[in-house]
C-alpha cells in the first residue's frame, strides 16, 4: 500500500470499529457484515459518513459489493480518482 | 412445514432465519403479516374471526371503497366489457376507459401526457426504469419505498442516494456528478411509513438549477393534500414545475392501479419501450371505472379532505394527550416509534385485542430501523371511532 493508501486504510477502519459492535482487530479481509456486526442499516450510515469525508457519492450497484475492509476501501480510491 | 429448510442445497434455505423470526411472531399471538379478513363491513369496519374490528391502518384515505356511485360504476363495467382485458396495454388491453381516464388525469394534473398502469408499483417500475438510461444518473432520497428502489435495480442508469428530506444533500451529489448523460431526481410527497412530507418545492429549485428532472411520487399523498386533492407538489406551489408525477389507485382512489403524469408530452414514448409498461395485462375494467369514479368525487368533492383532516387532528392531539406522540407532524399517516420490535408486536396485539387494527411495521421495511405502529385514516372515520383508537393506545401499559 502506498502512504496515502494506508492513510487511507486506518482512517477507514477508525470508522468502521466505530461502528461496529464488536471489539476485534481489522484486517483487509475483515468481513464488514458478519465480523463486524454491522447490519444494512448501520452500513447505509457509515457509507453516508464516508461520502461526506471523502466528497463522494457509492452508486447503489457498488455499495451492494461491499464485503471486507479492502473492498470499501478499494471502492473509495476508485471513486475518489473518477 | 418448512420440511426443506435444513437442505444447505435447498432453494429455500436463505430463508431459514426469516421463517424463525415469523415463527417467532407468530407464537405471540395472531400474525400481523398478511392477516385475514372474513368480511369486510364498511371502509371502516372487518369482521375478524368473531370480533368486528375498527380498521386504523387501510390507507383508504378517502373512504371511497363502499361510495355508492363508485361501485355501481364498477358494476356497471363488468357489465358492459367483462371481468378482464386478458392484454396488455399495446396488444388488445386498452380500452376506451382506459384512455378517458389518462385524458382524465391530464386535464385533473394540467399534464401534457399520462399514463395509466395496472399497479402503483408497476407505474413507478415503469416510469422510472424507462426515462434513466445507461449513462444516464438517478438520485433517489434514502427513504424510497421499495418500488422506487425496484425500478433503479431494472434501469441501467447509474443510482445514487441522498439523505432523506435534504435538498443540500442531493445538490452537493448533483455537484459531482460528471456533465454529460441526463439526471432524474426521485422523491415522495408523503412518505409511507413515518408520514413526513418532503420539501417538494426545494427540491424543484435545486434538481433545476442543476439541469435534473424531479419524479415525486405522491402515491400517499393524492386525495389528501392540496387543492381538489392533487398533492403535495400543489400544495407547495410547484405542480407545474414538477416534472413527472405518479400515483396509485390503490389508495384514495379505491380501486388498484397507477399512473405517470408529466408535463412533457414526450412520456407518451415510454409505452414503446417500458418492459413493465409492456409486458402486463392492463387494468380490469372494474378497476379502471372505479379509478374514474373516484377521481370525480376527490377532483369536486372538499368535504372529503376536510372530513380526513378534521379526524387527522383529533387524533393528534389525542396521541399526544396519551404520551405517545406520533413522529411526524400532524397527517392521514401517522407513526408511533416503540423501543423494539418485541414491544411493537405486543402492542399491536393489545390494540387488536381493544378491536382497533394498525399497522405493525418493523425493520428491515422501515427507517433508521424504527419499529412503529403505524396509523392511516380515513375521511370515512367518525368522531366516535377516533376516540375509540385513542381510548386503545390509552390502554396500553406504555401510554402516559
Amino acid at each position: 500500500m502506498t502512504t496515502d493508501s494506508t492513510e487511507m486504510y486506518n482512517q477507514i477502519s477508525g470508522i468502521l470499529q466505530a461502528h461496529s459492535k464488536v471489539d476485534i482487530q481489522i484486517t483487509p479481509q475483515t468481513l464488514i457484515a458478519t465480523d463486524l456486526a454491522i447490519d444494512s442499516v448501520e452500513m447505509f450510515d457509515l457509507v453516508m459518513e464516508i461520502e461526506e469525508q471523502y466528497d463522494i457519492s457509492f452508486p447503489l450497484e457498488e455499495a451492494s459489493d461491499i464485503d471486507t475492509v479492502q473492498s470499501l476501501v478499494d471502492i473509495i480510491e476508485r471513486l475518489i480518482n473518477v | 412445514m418448512f420440511d426443506t429448510l435444513g437442505d444447505k442445497n435447498s432453494v429455500f434455505a436463505k430463508f431459514q432465519k426469516l421463517a424463525e423470526r415469523a415463527k417467532a411472531v407468530e407464537a405471540t399471538g395472531r400474525s400481523p403479516f398478511g392477516m385475514r379478513f372474513d368480511d369486510m363491513l364498511s371502509q371502516t369496519r372487518a369482521r375478524v374471526g368473531n370480533a368486528e374490528i375498527l380498521l386504523a391502518g387501510t390507507n383508504n384515505y378517502m373512504g371511497l371503497t363502499f361510495n355508492p356511485d363508485v361501485m355501481a360504476a364498477a358494476k356497471a363495467a363488468i357489465d358492459a366489457h367483462g371481468t378482464a382485458t386478458t392484454g396488455s396495454r399495446l396488444a388488445n388491453g386498452t380500452y376506451s376507459d382506459h384512455l378517458d381516464l389518462e385524458d382524465e388525469l391530464k386535464d385533473y394534473f394540467n399534464a401534457a401526457s399520462a399514463i395509466v398502469c395496472t399497479t402503483g408499483y408497476q407505474a413507478n417500475l415503469a416510469a422510472i426504469s424507462a426515462l434513466a438510461g445507461r449513462g444516464d444518473h438517478l438520485l433517489i432520497d434514502a427513504d424510497s419505498h421499495a418500488c422506487i428502489y425496484d425500478a433503479c435495480r431494472l434501469s441501467d442508469a447509474t443510482t445514487i442516494r441522498f439523505r432523506h428530506n435534504s435538498p443540500a444533500d442531493l445538490e452537493k451529489r448533483l455537484s459531482r456528478l460528471p456533465v454529460d448523460g441526463a439526471r432524474l431526481v426521485v422523491i415522495e410527497g408523503l412518505y409511507s411509513m413515518l408520514g413526513d412530507v418532503a420539501p417538494v418545492a426545494e427540491f424543484v429549485e435545486v434538481a433545476h438549477a442543476h439541469g435534473a428532472m424531479l419524479f415525486v411520487d405522491e402515491a400517499h399523498s393524492v386525495g389528501g393534500y392540496g387543492e381538489k386533492g392533487r398533492g403535495v407538489s400543489q400544495a407547495q406551489g410547484v405542480l407545474d414545475k414538477v416534472d413527472f408525477i405518479s400515483g396509485t389507485f390503490s389508495k384514495s382512489f379505491a380501486s388498484i392501479g397507477g399512473f405517470c403524469v408529466s408535463r412533457h408530452e414526450a412520456l407518451e414514448l415510454i409505452r414503446l419501450v417500458s418492459r413493465p409498461y409492456l409486458f402486463t395485462a392492463s387494468g380490469s375494467p372494474a378497476n379502471v371505472a372505479t379509478a374514474r369514479a373516484a377521481l370525480a368525487l376527490i377532483a369536486s368533492d372538499s368535504t372529503l379532505a376536510k372530513s380526513l383532516w378534521d379526524r387527522v387532528h383529533q387524533l393528534y392531539t389525542g396521541l399526544v394527550d396519551a404520551g405517545l406522540t406520533p413522529v411526524s407532524p400532524p397527517g392521514p399517516i401517522m407513526a408511533i416509534s416503540r423501543p423494539d420490535e418485541h414491544q411493537a408486536l405486543a402492542e399491536w396485539n393489545m390494540l387488536m385485542n381493544a378491536g382497533v387494527y394498525v399497522n405493525l411495521a418493523i425493520p428491515p421495511a422501515t427507517p433508521q430501523a424504527q419499529s412503529l405502529l403505524r396509523l392511516s385514516l380515513s375521511a370515512a372515520h367518525t368522531e366516535d371511532d377516533i376516540n375509540q383508537i385513542i381510548a386503545a393506545f390509552r390502554s396500553l401499559p406504555q401510554a402516559g
